[in-house]
């Protein structure tokens, strides 16, 4: 079975002057998934979701939503709908008003129609009787609510939404994420998500889209990416990592797995690139992956806990290699489940990690994140 | 105790310059017009001053044309602000938006006075556009395009252009951008995005913009009789006529009160009208 695609992005290009904002980028946007852009700022995102939307023009390359050719539609005649980052409500507008406000521009509908569907929308998002209200007599996360509500209304193909999360304080914006994901399964809405914060988009979509300095790093499920980035880049931007960076290939143990030279240590790795013996490497290591154990085992890496930092369900433990030549220290991330050993500071450990935790890439001698 | 005392003493002495500027230039002077207004030549109370007004053809005829021809300039004035503010807010940006802003601001620094004679200068039966019309043989006599109601309105617009501008640059400085991409988004077009978001955001300015506009077209002298001429019809001219020319102090008192009672109640009939609020729109 062929999946529907709503939007499709064909060599996207879009140039401000010399400035090369969007770079060559392709991919695809299954009907009914939760898709993130994610990428840090001034990575392109931004430009690319406008694209979309319609308020940019691409310099080159296609856009395709529902099958149809947009590069020249204008906005308000794509079918997509965006919610902004700053909102956007219209505060000349009651609630119900803005909710209503692209109904009334579709026309073709009477008034009594338009009250009920306003009305379903926003008992949607848990809005009930908020209708008669002003912009500025709710709160932020009802103000959220009430610009889903306002675009979902017109059940577009596909909901753009930039980054409208950012604004609200941490445990509000936890509650809106879930509910966020709840209501793209529960409305079967395609959603294009753009953000900078990776845990949002780890932890709502289906399908990521990693991108910086306008080009597309990797198009992978939040999984797949978390385990198998597959550049320098998406290792180092996605999720907590140890970088051990400058390493020598020693050599390939099979046609996956590698062994790295980081400062006199050999350490095994997952070769997300190609990699033959002699090269420089960078070694990318999940704190949680790492197996921590008191005192000296074999095989292992050793170590001296050198600081404990308690951070409730579990515990940051920054441990120094001992037999490296220069300084070298770890993050291991320690559950607290009843098995977990104990860990004091000053202690000798013994460190270990399965090939599949580690990720190889071509050295990068500076990175910019 | 004393440091509130001394606290509250020091607002009054800040608010004091000010308190007297609209005490002695202002109020008192209003009050003495207003007495003056009720009184015969004899010093006795009399309504007659105000039974002239309301009695004499001219005086009504001359007091409703002034209010016409105000409202009809603010008007004017409204329709080249607008997109004018529109443009500088909202299109233009940078070193544009600068020396388009610098456009509108630099024929103020000119007196009003000044700003008129140039006009003057354009429009006389002698003067450039006249020249100008016989040398592309457009007409073959000369054109007096001085002292008529339009050269009046083109007076009033002109002088009058910047304090309509500037607060609607102003209101429209505070929308978000992002306000009108949304309306777009959601299927909003020029129009409709205009009417439903951008007016109403600018109304405030708008008013203040139209009420000041107005206050200066209605009050207005020196624009108006050069570029009208002596029959330009304006009140004010009857006032300095009673004033000035029949040395009728109370008639011209009468007459004022009549003009600024008019303005007062007119400015506040609109602010109801448009349910605004005098302190949200100032």
């Amino acid at each position: 079975m062929t999946q529907e695609i709503d939007v499709s992005l064909v060599h996207i290009t879009k140039k401000f002057g010399d400035l090369v904002a969007v770079n060559d980028v392709s991919f695809d946007v299954p009907k009914g998934s939760f898709f993130s852009i994610l990428g840090p700022s001034g990575s392109g995102k931004t430009t690319l979701l406008r694209m979309i939307a319609g308020f940019e023009k691409p310099t080159a390359g296609d856009i395709f939503i529902g099958g149809k050719r947009m590069n020249d539609v204008p906005p308000n005649k794509r079918p997509c709908n965006m919610v902004f980052q700053r909102l956007a409500l219209f505060p000349m507008m009651n609630v119900l008003d803005n909710v209503m406000f692209g109904l009334r521009r579709r026309g073709g509908m009477s008034k009594r129609e338009m009250e009920k569907r306003a009305t379903e929308a926003l008992a949607r998002v848990g809005l009930a009787g908020l209708g008669k209200r002003k912009i500025n007599q709710i709160s932020g996360g009802q103000q959220q609510r009430v610009a889903l509500a306002r675009s979902l209304v017109l059940n577009p193909t596909v909901l753009l939404l930039d980054e409208p999360l950012g604004s609200l304080d941490l445990k509000l914006r936890q509650a809106m994420k879930l509910e966020l994901k709840h209501l793209q399964a529960r409305m079967g809405t395609t959603f294009l998500y753009i953000t900078h914060d990776q845990t949002i988009a780890i932890a709502m979509s289906d399908t990521i889209a990693v991108i910086n300095h306008g080009k597309v790093e990797q198009v992978a499920a939040p999984e797949e990416l978390y385990r198998r980035p597959a550049t320098h880049f998406v290792a180092s931007f996605v999720g907590e990592n140890n970088m051990l960076a400058g390493g020598t290939v020693i050599r390939q143990l099979d046609d996956e797995v590698c062994e790295i030279d980081v400062g006199g240590i050999p350490m095994v790795g997952r070769m997300a690139e190609a990699l033959k013996p002699g090269e420089k490497a960078d070694l990318f290591i999940r704190p949680e992956m790492i197996l921590i154990q008191p005192g000296r085992h074999e095989p292992g890496i050793l170590g001296k806990v050198s600081e404990i930092n308690f951070d409730g369900s579990h515990s940051l433990i920054i441990v120094e290699l001992q037999e490296s030549r220069s300084p070298l220290s770890l993050n291991v991330k320690l559950q607290h489940t009843e098995q977990a050993p104990e860990i004091h500071v000053g202690e000798i450990v013994t460190l270990r990690w399965n090939w599949t935790a580690a990720n190889a890439f071509h050295h990068v001698a500076q990175h910019e994140a | 105790m004393a440091t509130q005392l001394s606290r509250k003493l020091g607002k009054w002495l800040l608010l004091m310059p000010m308190l007297l500027w609209i005490g002695f230039l202002f109020v008192l002077p209003h009050i003495k017009l207003f007495i003056l207004s009720f009184m015969n030549r004899e010093g006795q109370f009399t309504l007659a001053n105000y039974a002239n007004f309301f009695t004499t053809p001219l005086y009504r005829a001359v007091f409703l044309h002034t209010v016409k021809y105000s409202i009809l300039a603010t008007l004017i004035t409204l329709a080249l602000s607008f997109p004018a503010a529109f443009l500088i807010t909202k299109v233009f940006g940078g070193k544009i938006k600068a020396i388009v802003m610098l456009a509108i601001v630099l024929p103020y620094w000119v007196s009003e006075l000044i700003q008129v004679f140039t006009w003057m200068v354009l429009f006389r039966e002698t003067g450039i556009i006249s020249y100008m019309l016989q040398t592309l043989g457009l007409t073959h006599q000369r054109v007096e395009l001085l002292y008529h109601n339009w050269t009046v309105l083109v007076g009033l617009v002109y002088t009058s252009l910047l304090f309509m501008t500037i607060p609607i640059v102003n209101s429209l400085e505070t929308l978000d951008d992002s306000l009108i991409e949304a309306a777009y988004d959601l299927g909003g077009n020029f129009w409709s995005t205009m009417r439903e978001i951008i007016i109403p955001h600018a109304a405030p300015g708008i008013m203040v913009g139209s009420i000041m506009v107005f206050m200066l077209n209605l009050g207005n002298y020196v624009t108006v009789t050069l570029l009208g001429g002596k029959n330009s019809m304006w009140f004010t001219e009857n006032i300095y006529d009673q004033f000035i020319i029949r040395f009728n102090q109370h008639q011209g008192s009468a007459f004022s009160v009549v003009l600024l009672t008019f303005s007062v109640l007119f400015v506040w009939g609109l602010l109801k009208l448009t349910k605004q609020d005098i302190s949200e729109a100032m």
